[in-house]
């Protein structure tokens, strides 16, 4: 493979793209995301649309710009919000120990247990129903946020607690509890440092699998609905018109691919560098 | 070893029953039921309606009537296929999903693992970077991605299979690799990993110095250890199938459980729902049992080790 | 769990490990390699075996056609189903007094000849001989009356209740007023014979009673089996086919009825699938697996030109409705307003399937159409009627619009869309649904915009404008206009098509300019793809399909 420092770099060049692209949003095709132009519907790339038109004239390039706004909006949510509530959770639990941990962890099991994309869809279903007055795209962005978070924190959770109860063991915290450090400080001061890095590892996975399942999601129309565009709902309309303009289903799956390509290579690189096995 | 066992039979219980109320729950609180607001129906028709689908009774009459009818798989009427219940709904989709995914899981667990060990092997070499570069854009793209491709190639392209339908064992290949990509690119990067790692160990070294042959060493150190590894992995790869699973059968129109799924939430079929969740957490509750087994099985070290995960 | 949890799992595992010194990678070894060849080997005999595995079952066996449904269909009871994808199958499977020929005009089916009274108030149909059910059951007259009795009765709650009020004291019986069937105007006077008085004359009756809802049938299965009459094996039918197997979501199997008294069909059996994904129906045709497919209309252009291309213009209109009493649309001035945003020119390009924009109901080709009704494109208009309703567009909540999954009401939608945000400022959220669920929604609680369209069922423009008629079941607009109704009606009866010309243009106005519960936005037409190997095929302006002539090599 490609050495890890060069992987990293290469990743990190992705993404650095992806963010531009996401940052400028339609803006970047100079014509909005969701402008139909009935004379100019389904043209394959030309100097007007760098990337083609779909079946209502709309601009692909804009489009998808626009769906990588959305997609890594749910995305980095959904991790952030996984990792917040899986820091709390195994935080506690490794660093009490004992019973409560016990507990803590069953209750983790059962909720492990899950299926997930049940768990989403229902969770989806329901926050469109409690959220009724808000503009849908805000709706479903929030219910997928939650739902891939509420999914996400269990694993986050358990990496945690088995990394606290370890540094909890190391000789170095023992000695300063005999100092009389207060375990609070002892926790946030010296613990969580430590555990910042395979933690930044699992997050930085994290959030491509969280694309990956946002796409899905709305790949099989459960997810973000017209007009916004979300990758899966892009490669949705495009997989409909695949036989006779494959450009429509080329591009999105183009950008998934890169997107995610960059988060596991800059995943790798992090991973190499900050994996505790190498630290003397 | 019994008594582990048993223990972790008895996870089913409390797990599926924390579905089932969820579920239940949820059916209640959201709207669209079997009769939502219809029409002026006559009184007699509306209370047979309600006694059909066990609406009538406070919600604690109906949850314990719920819960009585679970315990003796009866998962009630389906809302929308009127005539029709869940049960045997489910009956006709299992199968076909589960051929789908234990097709799937062998061709990813086989593929996976050759090229894993293949890779790992020859560390540095062409193949090894070959196979490094395909697993990379194997985790990189979602199912239908691949599955487009294999339309577009193999199906229309070449003529060499069909692009839907389930009607004969060679109309599964396309929807089983399509579904197979994912994990088969996860489990070769790890099963490499893994055997660059194990066959730098000391006991491989020691077996080696004290003379051991070398396919012996392959085999009984380096592959049961990689083969360890990928069990442990066995949780997210089924639930990889699982997901993974809605698109396929919706792109090569396929009637398992997971088309009606997706049909079921966007119908608002709530039993429906019900029924595939339920069936899915016992799948998964089930599957994860067996890997135990398997995995206490290969590696003595590990029996019935407390805390594993 | 899952692939969200997998990260944190790999993390885990790379810690648990012990870090391994580094060494040099070891050479080739030689089972590996073997190994690895071996496994090649199989995998490419596999490969082979499995492409000729592939094609083997991908060849069509003579005298059967594969056709895509699309969709599940709803009901296969034909006093309940209401939609097309329905009637395609039950055509098939049942038959009735008359048929449409050639012309449209009615042919003796299972009634071999019928008269009507000097006052043109009672038809007597004979019934022809030898003609028995999938069960051997001979028909009899009764079993139409117990048809008929059954689509009006109240408690079946069949939509299509109104198609038979024509019929002598049907209206009050549906409607429950009158409590005895008896006297409702159809009666078998005896086994071959069946009578039918009606409350007024109407020159086109033997036409509707080609339609699916006037099928004959058992009462006593019905009774017995309950809600899974209609499930195979308990379906008994006697058409040129006999319902085999339904597998739901999938696929339905029709078999050729040996005792079919026009004799059996060409076709031993047609397969129609259930498939949703219009670009696989597609790959799957061009594969040969398919025999014939509705065209998605982003594939149209490339077709147009292929053998395989077929255009069938048909008598059927595509709307929006507006459920009347739902805000804002509660407002007449609204809808026109929301009318007036449209702009239908964009259709025919936009769907590239044939589509003529009509802002009138009754279709071109129907006698007394016409294209001068309806309100047009004026977006200025629309707007100072929302201002003149006190509607403030930034201020209105998000208008829903519900369709079924479809490309083509997809498209239509999100155009639909567009139009009404750039000329009313107005924000429209799309919703779709399976057609199944969707026809349930909108006859129980339809949303404040739907579409839907209607196909004739008789080629008369009653059909069309009864629909919206308040008693009709099918209308879902909650809107009842009693002068409307008053119009369509007197219409029906008119003998003289000057004067029937006038009633409809007047009750067209209301429909389409003054009330506008709909706005009609085109004509359709039927775009397929027919596989080369059948014959026989032959669509028809009124979009139904009678396979009995088909066959296929």
């Amino acid at each position: 493979m490609i050495g890890s420092r060069s992987a990293g770099v290469l990743g990190a060049l992705l993404l650095g793209a992806l963010l531009c692209v996401a940052l400028a949003g339609d803006r970047l095709a100079g014509q909005r995301f969701d402008a139909q132009d009935a004379a100019h519907a389904l043209e394959p790339p030309s100097r007007a649309h760098w990337l083609g038109t779909d079946a209502l004239g709309r601009d692909q390039l804009a489009r998808i710009a626009e769906g990588a706004r959305v997609s890594l909006l749910v995305a980095v949510g959904a991790t952030a919000l996984a990792l917040a509530i899986g820091l709390c959770y195994g935080g506690i639990a490794g660093w009490l120990g004992g019973r409560v941990d016990g507990a803590m962890m069953r209750v983790v099991d059962v909720v492990y247990a899950l299926p997930d994309v049940l768990v989403i869809v229902l969770l989806i279903e329901v926050l469109q129903v409690t959220l009724a007055g808000v503009p849908d795209i805000a709706r479903r962005v929030a219910a997928l946020v939650a739902a891939l978070g509420f999914v996400g924190w269990v694993g986050v959770a358990r990496l945690v607690r088995a990394l606290v109860l370890q540094a909890r063991e190391e000789t170095w915290v023992e000695s300063a509890r005999a100092l009389g450090l207060r375990n609070r400080r002892i926790l946030v001061r010296h613990v969580l440092p430590n555990i910042a890095g395979p933690v930044l590892v699992a997050a930085a996975f994290q959030i491509p699998a969280a694309i990956l399942a946002e796409s899905t999601l709305s790949f099989i129309g459960l997810g973000i609905q017209p007009p916004f565009s979300s990758w899966g709902t892009l490669a949705s309309d495009g997989f409909e018109a695949m036989r006779s303009y494959p450009h429509l289903i080329l591009f999105p799956c183009l950008a998934i691919l890169l997107a995610l390509l960059g988060f596991h290579l800059l995943g790798e690189a992090l991973r190499a560098r900050l994996d505790p096995r190498r630290r003397a | 070893m019994i008594r582990w066992l048993a223990g972790r039979v008895l996870v089913f219980v409390p797990v599926l029953w924390v579905v089932a109320t969820l579920t239940f729950a949820l059916l209640r609180f959201l709207p669209g039921g079997p009769f939502d607001r219809e029409k002026t129906l006559p009184p007699e028709i509306l209370r047979n309606l309600e006694r059909r689908y066990a609406l009538d009774g406070t919600l604690a009459e109906q949850y314990a009537d719920y819960l009585g009818r679970l315990a003796r798989f009866d998962l009630g009427p389906s809302y929308k296929y009127v005539g029709r219940d869940v049960s045997d709904i489910l009956a006709d989709a299992l199968p076909v999903s589960v051929q789908l995914g234990l097709l799937a899981l062998a061709i990813a667990l086989g593929g996976g693992v050759a090229l894993g060990l293949a890779a790992g092997a020859r560390r540095g070499s062409g193949i090894d970077r070959g196979v490094g570069l395909a697993t990379l854009v194997g985790v990189s793209a979602p199912s239908f991605v691949i599955g487009a491709g294999l339309i577009l190639g193999v199906a229309l392209g070449l003529d060499w299979l069909p692009a839907g339908l389930w009607e004969s064992p060679a109309f599964a290949v396309l929807p089983a690799l399509t579904l197979a990509a994912l994990p088969l690119a996860y489990i070769a990067q790890l099963t490499r990993a893994q055997v660059a790692a194990v066959m730098d160990q000391d006991y491989v070294r020691t077996a080696r110095a004290k003379g051991v042959p070398e396919g012996r060493v392959r085999r009984h150190h380096v592959l049961r250890n990689a083969l360890l590894a990928v069990l442990t992995y066995f949780g997210p790869l089924l639930a990889m199938l699982l997901t993974g699973s809605f698109v396929v059968e919706k792109i090569y129109a396929i009637p398992g459980m997971g088309r009606f799924f997706v049909t079921a939430v966007t119908n608002r079929d709530y039993p429906l729902v019900l029924g595939v969740t339920l069936v899915y957490a016992a799948l998964v509750l089930v599957a994860n049992l067996l890997v135990d087994l398997l995995y206490a099985w290969l590696d003595p070290r590990i029996r019935v080790a407390p805390d594993r995960r | 769990m899952t692939t969200l949890g997998f990260a944190s799992l790999r993390a885990t595992l790379a810690r648990r490990l012990p870090a391994p010194p580094r060494t040099a990678a070891d050479g080739a070894d030689v089972s590996t390699s073997l190994g690895g060849a071996s496994l090649l080997v199989v995998g490419v005999c596999c490969a082979v075996v499995l492409a000729g595995c592939g094609r083997e079952s991908m060849r069509a066996a003579p005298r059967e056609l594969r056709i895509n449904l699309e969709t599940e269909p709803p009901s296969l009871d034909w006093s309940l189903a209401t939609d097309g994808v329905s009637i395609i199958a039950i055509q098939q499977l049942m038959r009735g007094l008359t048929r449409l020929g050639r012309a449209l005009r009615a042919e003796p089916d299972l009634a071999e000849r019928w008269w009507v009274s000097s006052d043109g108030l009672t038809y007597t149909f004979v019934l022809r001989p030898g003609v028995v059910w999938s069960d051997g059951a001979p028909l009899r007259a009764q079993q139409f009356v117990d048809g008929w009795l059954r689509l009006l009765a109240p408690e079946t709650a069949a939509e299509y209740a109104y198609f038979l009020f024509p019929v002598k004291n049907a209206r009050a019986f549906n409607s429950g007023q009158l409590a005895d069937p008896a006297q409702v105007g159809v009666r078998a006077r005896d086994d071959a014979t069946l009578e039918v008085e009606l409350e007024a004359p109407l020159v086109y009756f033997p036409a509707l009673v080609s339609f699916m809802v006037t099928f004959p049938q058992r009462r006593e299965l019905i009774a017995r089996h309950g809600e899974r009459w209609t499930e195979p094996p308990n379906l008994v039918t006697l058409g040129p086919f006999v319902l085999e197997e339904w597998r739901h979501e999938y696929r339905l199997v029709m078999r050729a009825n040996e005792r079919y008294w026009a004799g059996r069909p060409t076709l031993d059996r047609i397969t129609a699938y259930m498939i949703e994904e219009d670009s696989t129906a597609l790959v799957l045709f061009e594969q040969g697996l398919l025999d014939l497919v509705r065209l998605p209309p982003l594939e149209i252009r490339r077709y147009a030109t292929r053998p395989e291309y077929v255009r069938q213009p048909l008598l059927r209109g595509y709307y929006y409705g507006f459920d009347v009493q739902e805000p804002p649309f509660d407002d007449v001035r609204v809808r026109r307003a929301f009318a007036l945003a449209i702009d239908r020119s964009v259709f025919p390009g936009l769907l590239q399937g044939g589509e003529l924009p009509w802002p009138s109901w009754i279709p071109p080709g129907m006698p007394h159409a016409n294209a001068q009704l309806g309100l047009g494109f004026d977006p200025e208009r629309a707007r100072s009627l929302l201002r003149e309703a006190g509607v403030d567009p930034a201020a209105l909540p998000p208008v829903r619009i519900v369709f079924n999954s479809d490309q083509t009401h997809k498209l239509v939608a999100e155009k639909v869309q567009a139009l009404w945000r750039e000329h009313l400022g107005v924000r429209v959220e799309l919703e779709n649904r399976e057609w199944k669920v969707f026809l349930k929604e909108v006859a129980g609680d339809p949303p404040a915009v739907f579409r839907l369209g209607w196909g004739a069922d008789f080629p008369d423009p009653d059909n069309f404008m009864n629909l919206f008629t308040s008693y009709s079941e099918n209308n879902h607009t909650r809107w009842a206009n009693p002068h409307y109704d008053a119009l369509v009606e007197r219409a029906a009866r008119a003998p003289d098509p000057a004067e029937r010309q006038r009633l409809y243009d007047e009750a067209q106005a209301i429909l389409c300019e003054q009330d506008v519960p709909i706005v009609p936005l085109f004509v359709a037409a039927s775009n397929f793809a027919l596989a080369g190997r059948v014959r026989g095929f032959v669509p028809s302006a009124m979009d139904q399909y009678f396979f009995d002539e088909v066959s296929a090599e």
